[in-house]
Parts: structure tokens; sequence; C-alpha cells
């Protein structure tokens, strides 16, 4: 220990140490030399003599210097200097590597950020570890969702065996008006264990206390999200104790949560939260008893040591009880407990997630590996430059060992650069991604952080880069045969072409990784092409959507009837407007009604038959007009359909065929409500149209008019002549001449509204993401083809002469050149096809109306591979067609 | 005759030093070589420079102390000096080598026979 301490502080102290050391041994010298002189020696002899008995000066200097310091440290060091030295002097070498492998370690590091968020960072809450989520199947809903209110009261209260707490929260999005202007937030209802379960301590005031507001119509206070606070009111303090109206009741601020808490739900930062029992007011006073509204999100955090198969265990025994209690709604209830990251964004995801991060990382691991090779081909063909420097070095005395470290030294300082760039490059993608809005109006807020888990994987794959892209050509090099490098002086010889083997692997590796992701990359695209040619039954091309809530202004239902009346009235008189309607919801939107069951009329079921369930729209009465969906018997909602005319709906063909399979449903009645009524009476059947899910088969669904039930939110949808966006400033000027006030939100055209969350979010992501990995793996792979090749051609430009000189044509010459990139290529493309066929059934599952071996992707980007890589591979075999024999054989 | 020497055992180098310091009190780099040589009858093969080495090492290990100061003729010397660590490290060592020593001797002085 002492000793390190020691060595540690010589190293620091060289040039003292050394200047200390040169006195002294000259000193030991002279000495000698005297000593020597008294025996009767010459002063010339008796030095010589002295010099022979010491040893070589420079030897012992340097074992003492071994002894004395951290050698390795000092070797490290000089290496270091010298990599960096050699680096500088080959920047157009030095920037290509390091675009290359800043690509590939930052995709790497994008797609594991990904990953981070949505399968491994605890949310920063007390006890994040052992948060877990519980949520139900049920058969209404058979992925893993909600619970209802009086569910998860009882399994809360019986299941503090394995759980130290567990809690919930409902979202919503509500009105906040405050100072004549209102704006929507998305918020929580949560019970009053909340933020005392999840350990939250208030930036600001207080939050929802023990008790405070669990019980129904109680609890009217508000706490703020961290950045609406200061978006809204300007981070200013003073905001506790005011009132502001929440969907026009008052509430009263209390606090602000901290900033490092985006609230439960992973993917977007909560606005506010308010007690659950504001629930209890008005339309919603239902969700306290009923037990097919499933709304809670369930959190709960496990006892230490308990699991989550015990955890569950426990839970099931609750809901077995609660399906003999309840079999109306729960039976055949399935409740489940996931750990809380593997449950993001929802439970219904945890199945699936691992399998989409799984590829994702399988791509970009590939792109890495393209990445290696191709640096490892530039570091090869430096080396073949650099042998004549490497022999010199071994001549005058470097190990095999030395030379090795010092190659992949600059390898690994290359991949460290690299991997600093990858993680900025990465980064970056976290911020793209966190712009993109599939929740409507609000922003995806992703908690892109650079943790631990990150820097450990960045720092690894950068490792990992830094030896496999070092580590072929250093040992090559390291081999070289000095004799034979020293003698040749860099000339390639014909017999030597064998001895690039490696070289040729290499880029058929390469050629074959790009086009596994190019195929990946070609099926994801075709997927989403698919999905957008599929027929959605209704028509969202020339659609302006402009949503609005007269309840933000406080509005009375009927003055609001009267305001959307007008609006709608003026809106269809504006030039380049076809038809205009209004709806509650949009297709493939964020939100929908649904009822629990619908009952046909004069048809009691059985206590023991499901009662099926379906989505419903409230719509005015040129909705199917403005979004061309085909009424196919009856009729269409008309102006006469009022509050107090007979209640009518609109069914889908589902729905027809499912309630009165043998009948004519126009004309029949049924009930969204109970079996006993109230009934609403079928008017018309409309084509089935993809309403809730883009890849589910329709469900039942129908639409009310929206004079018979009226709902405060509302979404103005304008069929135009032209580009819907140019009409959008005409229609919000007409809200703004009827009220300056109110405000609407996502003003969009429907194509656009329909790359949300619900609609072709997913797969555009998917392809872009694959897309961009595509199109860096054929860059990648056309890139390392072209360097071989030209590389190739110029050590054979010796060689082209004495052909030339005997005779042959430039055309053969050309051929030959070209030949070379054809047979890398197409072994590259066929071994790639072979392993592309492996891997992309992993992916079957992830695409819509394609087969993950469809003939056309695979032929496709095979076909664009060999395309561009031959044009890129024209260059150097038309410049060594070019080669003048006599200039080609006079140059050594 | 040269070739005749006797190469040092890794490790004896470092105690002969350390014994020599402590039989015959401070001296330089030089002084503790030329001792080596003589006490040995010339029989080790001693690069005298590699002497520095065991010198930096013993004195990171705390086994002996340096300082600079006036030789026979008044020049500036560095000279070495063992320590109260130094001089039990050398116990130790000394016991370690006898008893290597006195075990070589009893091997070799095995007769072919089998008997003493």
């Amino acid at each position: 220990m002492t000793t390190l301490v020691a060595r540690v502080a010589a190293f620091f102290r060289k040039r003292e140490l050394d200047r200390d050391l040169d006195r002294e041994l000259a000193m030991h010298l002279e000495l000698a030399t005297e000593d020597n002189i008294r025996r009767g020696l010459s002063p010339e002899e008796a030095r010589r003599e002295a010099l022979i008995c010491f040893g070589g000066v420079e030897v012992a200097k340097e074992i003492h210097r071994d002894a004395r310091g951290l050698p390795w440290l000092d070797s490290f060091l000089q290496d270091l200097r010298y990599a960096l030295r050699t680096l500088r002097r080959d920047s157009g070498f030095t920037a290509v590597a390091l675009l290359i492998l800043a690509l590939g370690i930052g995709a790497n590091t994008a797609v594991f950020s990904l990953g981070n968020v949505f399968l491994f960072r605890p949310l920063p809450v007390k006890d994040g570890d052992r948060l877990t989520v519980v949520a139900v199947e049920s058969k209404a809903n058979p992925e893993p969702g909600q619970i209802c209110y009086a569910d998860f009261l009882e399994y809360r209260a019986h299941s503090s065996a394995v759980f130290t707490g567990m809690t919930g929260y409902v979202m919503s999005i509500v009105g906040l008006g405050y100072r004549g202007h209102a704006d929507r937030l998305l918020m929580s209802y949560v019970p009053s264990n909340f933020f005392t379960m999840l350990g939250i301590r208030p930036a600001f005031g207080r939050l929802i206390e023990s008790g405070e507001g669990d019980a129904p119509r109680t609890g009217t206070v508000l706490v703020l999200g961290h950045s609406y606070w200061e978006r809204r009111f300007g981070a200013d303090p003073g905001v506790i104790g005011r009132t502001v109206s929440l969907d026009g009741r008052a509430v009263t601020i209390v606090g602000v949560v901290p900033k490092e808490f985006l609230g439960p739900y992973n993917v977007v930062e909560l606005d506010a939260y308010a007690p659950i029992g504001m629930l209890g007011f008005g339309a919603t006073a239902g969700f306290f008893t009923s037990r097919e509204d499933r709304e809670v999100r369930v959190l709960a955090t496990l006892r230490p040591g308990v699991s989550i198969a015990r955890a569950q265990a426990a839970l099931n025994v609750i809901g077995e009880r609660l399906a003999e209690e309840y079999p109306h709604a729960d039976q055949g209830q399935r409740v489940r407990v996931f750990s809380e990251p593997s449950a993001r964004p929802e439970p219904a995801a945890a199945d699936s997630k691992p399998l989409v991060v799984a590829v994702f990382l399988l791509m970009v691991g590939l792109v890495l590996l393209v990445a290696c090779f191709n640096v490892a081909n530039l570091l090869l063909a430096r080396a073949a430059a650099r042998e004549k420097e490497m022999a010199i070095r071994a001549a005058i005395g470097a190990g095999r060992k030395r030379l090795l470290r010092q190659l992949l030294t600059e390898s690994m300082l290359l991949a460290v650069a690299g991997g600093v760039g990858g993680a900025v490059v990465g980064n970056s993608v976290g911020y793209v991604l966190n712009g993109l809005r599939p929740l409507g109006d609000f922003p995806l807020r992703l908690a892109f952080t650079f943790d631990w888990r990150v820097f450990t994987y960045v720092a690894g794959v950068a490792l990992a880069a830094g030896i496999l892209a070092g580590l072929a050509p250093a040992l090559r090099v390291s081999r070289t045969d000095l004799n034979l490098a020293l003698r040749e002086g860099g000339r390639g010889l014909i017999g030597e072409s064998g001895r690039h083997w490696l070289r040729n692997g290499l880029v058929v590796a390469q050629v074959a990784g790009s086009l596994i992701l190019l195929v990946a990359a070609g099926l994801f695209i075709r997927s989403l092409s698919r999905a957008q040619s599929i027929d959605l039954g209704f028509d969202p091309h020339n659609v302006l959507n402009v949503s609005l809530d007269p309840s933000l202004q406080g509005y009375t239902e009927a003055r609001a009837e009267a305001f959307c009346r007008e609006l709608l009235r003026r809106t269809q008189t504006l030039p380049g407007v076809r038809s205009a309607s209004f709806a509650f919801s949009i297709p493939l939107g964020i939100y929908n009604n649904g009822a629990p069951g619908v009952y046909a009329e004069a048809r009691v079921p059985s206590p023991s038959e499901r009662v099926p369930g379906a989505g419903f729209n409230a719509v005015s009465p040129d909705y199917f007009t403005t979004l061309r969906m085909r009424i196919l018997e009856g009729r269409a909602f008309r102006d006469g359909d009022t509050a107090t005319s007979e209640p009518v709906a609109v069914v889908d063909q589902t729905m027809a065929a499912r309630l009165w399979p043998h009948r004519d449903a126009v004309g029949q009645r049924f009930s969204y409500q109970a079996a006993s009524g109230p009934f609403v009476r079928v008017v018309g059947v409309v084509r089935d149209a993809k309403i809730t899910s883009l890849l589910d088969a329709p469900g039942m669904y129908f639409y009310v008019p929206q004079t018979q039930n009226y709902q405060s939110i509302h979404v103005l949808q304008v069929r135009t002549v032209g580009p819907p966006e140019a009409l959008a400033p005409a229609v919000e000027g007409l809200v703004r001449e009827l009220d300056p006030n109110l405000p609407v939100y996502e003003v969009m055209s429907m194509e656009k509204a329909l790359e949300g969350a619900n609609g072709f979010f997913l797969f555009k992501v998917g392809a872009s993401f694959a897309g961009a990995l595509g199109g860096l793996g054929l860059l990648l792979a056309v890139v390392g083809v072209y360097g071989v090749v030209s590389y190739s051609a110029g050590r054979r430009r010796h060689e082209i002469g004495i052909r030339m000189a005997l005779g042959a044509q430039r055309v053969s010459i050309f051929r030959l050149v070209i030949g070379q990139a054809v047979v890398l290529l197409g072994l590259g493309i066929a071994l790639g096809v072979t392993a592309a066929l492996g891997v992309s059934r992993l992916l079957v599952s992830l695409l819509v109306g394609v087969s993950a071996s469809d003939p056309l992707t695979f032929a496709g980007v095979s076909g664009i591979l060999l395309a561009v890589a031959l044009v890129a591979c024209y260059i150097p075999a038309r410049r060594a067609a070019r080669v003048e024999p006599m200039a080609a054989l006079r140059e050594q | 005759m040269a070739n005749q020497k006797l190469d040092l055992l890794q490790g004896t180098l470092d105690v002969m030093v350390l014994q020599t310091l402590h039989a015959i009190g401070p001296l330089h780099g030089y002084g503790i070589a030329r001792r080596i040589e003589q006490i040995s009858g010339n029989q080790v093969l001693l690069n005298q420079g590699t002497i520095y080495a065991s010198l930096v090492r013993l004195q990171q290990r705390g086994w002996i102390a340096a300082e600079w100061g006036a030789s026979d003729n008044n020049r500036k010397a560095k000279f070495y000096s063992i320590t109260r660590n130094g001089r039990k490290q050398l116990a130790a060592d000394a016991a370690h080598w006898q008893r290597l020593a006195d075990v070589m001797g009893r091997m070799l002085a095995m007769s072919p026979g089998g008997q003493r």
C-alpha cells in the first residue's frame, strides 16, 4: 500500500527524480573511475572499466524507472499520445471512423434510452423499485386495464398482507378557468393516500392530505403539476389559496408538486391532481357505485420480500370472491400484478413490449456490428499502409504485445470519442421523440435521463466497439512478417490477394448485416403503407378538425347548443366548405364514449349471458356526409331529431347483426343504459368503420344525435374542397367572432389526427425508426464495399499496369474491378437474405398485412443495395481502367 | 572466468543491500556495489547499475532512507541508511535464507548410497 502511494507520487515527480538519478549515477561513475585510477589504470581505461562494471547506463535508468513509478501507465500515456498524434494526422480517416461509430453507438443509445424509459427506470417515488400496477382483464376488455372504484376499495382493504399500500388515479381531461381564460388540462383524480404512499413532498403549499376528499362530492381542492404551474401561473408561489374553476366548479389551489414528479403515467406529465371525491359531482356521479365503470389505474407497493407472484396469488383470492358476489360485472374477470415499469405506458403493453424492445435492440446491435466492421476495414486499410512503420518498430525492439496494445489504444480512443458522440446523438433522438404528440395537444414527456444504466450501456457498447473494430487489424499487423514487409515496400503482389480474405470477409458480413436491417426497414415501411391503405370505412382526406369545449367558458347546455348551431351555420357558408358537422369524438382518436352494455328491447338476457358493450358517438346530422360514411339502410339523422322528438340511433353493421341477427335492424329499439330502458329507435344502419382500433375488426358501435345526448366537448369537422389546413384560420376566426375567450384546440387535418396513439403513430414511429436504421446500414455497407474495392484496385495498380502493357483492354480491367464488387455483394446478399429469413420471423406480430418473408421486400431491398453499391464502385473501376500502364509500372 | 560468476537469485540483491547497510552503516550506491562485490569475493555477477532499482524499491518500502551528503573528498553523494523497519525485514529475510541454505546444504550432502 505505501509502495503504491510512493509509486504514484514518483509518477508525478518524474522529472525531479530523473535529475536526481542522473546526478547519482554520474557520481557513481566518477567514484569508480577514481578507484580504478588509484589501482593504476590510465584515465581512459579507468573510465571504460567503470562503465563495463556498471552495465548499460540507460538500461539501469530504465529498470530504475520501472521499479520506481507506474510503467504500465507510462506506456499507456505514451500510446495515447501517439494515437492522438496519428489520428490527428489522418484527419480524414478519423472523421469518417468517428462519424460511423457515433451513428452506430448513437442508435444504440437512443434505443436503450427508450427501453430504459419503458422497461427499467423506476418512478422517482418512495420504494419505486417495489411499485406495482394492478390491472384486471374483464370479459368486456380482454386486455389488462383499469378497475372499477368499488373493486379497487375491496382489493385495497384485503391486500395489506402483501402490499404496504395501494392507491390509484383516474385520468381525465378537464377545463381550468382562471381570470376569464380557460385551458384544457390532463389531470388525475386521486384517493387521499396517493401522495403519502408515493412519498411526494410539496414544492409549495400542501398536497392532498390523508382522508381529504375520499367521500363523493367532497374535496374541492387542486394540486398543480410543476410545469403547468410554471406555464400558466408564471411559477408564482402566490397561487396557493386562489380559486379557479374546474369544469365550471370552484376549487382552491393548495399546492404544487415537485419538479421531478411528472405523475404516475409515464409518457405524459399530469397538469393537476384533485381529490377523487370530486368525481361525485355531475355526470360522473355513478363512478363510486358502478361496477362497470372501470376507470381506476391502480398502483401498489409490495411489502419488502414479497414477490409479484405472491401478491398475484393474494389478489386472485379477492378476485374470485368478487366474481362470486358480483357475477354480473366481475365474472370472468382476472386480476394481474405487474412491476410498474413493465406496465408502461399501459399494462396492456406488458406482454408485447419486451419483444418490441428486443427487436429494436437487435436491429441497433446489427447497426453497431456493421459500423464496427466498417471501422475495422478502415483500420485494416490503414494498417496495410503502416506495415512498414510497424516493421520498423518491431525491428527496433517493440514486442508484439506492445504493438498490439498500441493499435488497440488507437481503436479504443476512436471508440471512446465515438461513444461521446453517440451519447449526444442518442440523447437528441430523445428530444425529437419528446416533441411528438400522439395524445392530441398533450406532448409526450418521456423521462429521458442520462442515468447510470444508460451510461453503463453506452460505455459497454463503446468498449465492445473498440475491441471489435480494433482487434482483428491489430492482430494482423502485429503478426506482420518483418522481412517481407520491409522488402516489399508496400507494393501489392498478385499472389498476395489471398491475404485479404479478412477484409473481404468483413465486407461480406457488412453487406449481409445491412441487408437484414434493410429487410426489417422494408417490412415496417410496407406495413405502414398497408395500414394506411386499410379501408377505414370513412374518408379522412380533406377534413379539418377543430375541437372546442363551451364548458371551459362556463356555458350552460342551452347556451352551448345555440353557440354550436350558429357556429355550424356560419361554417357551412364559408367558401371552400363542402359540409360541416359536430361530433363528440373523432375516429381513432384518444377518447371515445362507451356503453358497458347494450340491450335489445323485449329480449331479457339470461343471468349467465354476457351483455355486449358498444362504443358510441354523439353527432350532428351532416356527420355521415362529412366523413363520407355510407348509410346502408334507413336514414341518417336530420334536423327533426330534437331533444323532444323520439330518441333515435344509427348502428353499424356489426351491431345490427349482433342484436337482431335475422331481422331488419331499422325500426327496432335498444337501450344503452339498462335492460329496462330507456330505449332508442334504430333509424339507420351505417357501414362498419375503424373507429376504436386500426387493426381489430370493427366492433359494435352506434351514433346518437347530439340534440338528444349533450356532451360539452365538440369536434367541428369540416369537409373542404382544397387542403383542409388552409381553412383553419377562417374557422378559428368564426369561433373568435362568436366568443373571443373560448379556446379552440387540436386544430388539425383528420389525416394528421390519424397519426395519434390509436392511429398510425406506432406504425409511423416504427417505420421511420426502422427506415433510419436501414438507411444507416445501407450507407455503411456502401462505404465498406467502396472502400475495399477502391483500396484493392489501388494496391493492384502495378498488376493492372502489367496487364495493360501485355494488351489487356480497358473494358476488361473495368470488369475485373467491378467483378470483385459483384462477388462480394453477391455473397453478402445471399448470406443476408438467409439470415433475414430467420430473423424476420421475430417481427411477425409487429407487422400488418405483410408476410415476414414478403418476396417483394426481399427482392426490392436486395436490388437497392446492389444498385447503390455498384454505383459507388463505378468510381474506382473507372479509375483503374484509366491507369496509364507506363506510369503505373514506373512508380515503385 | 567471467562466465563462471553466479547469477543473482531473484530477491537476493535486496537482502545483500540491506545487510551491507546494516553491517557498515550509511553508504552511497557505488560503495554498496563495491562492498557486495568484495564480500562475495567477486563471485556474483553484478551489473552495478541494477543496484539503483533495488535501492529505489527498498526506499519505497520504507526499509532504507536516503540523504544527500558529502563524500570522502567533500563531494555531494546520496547516502543510504537502513531504517528500523529495514532491520526487522532483514532479520526475517536472513532467517529465511539461512534456513534455505541449511536445507540445500543437507540435501546436497546426501551421498549416492542414501546413507549419511
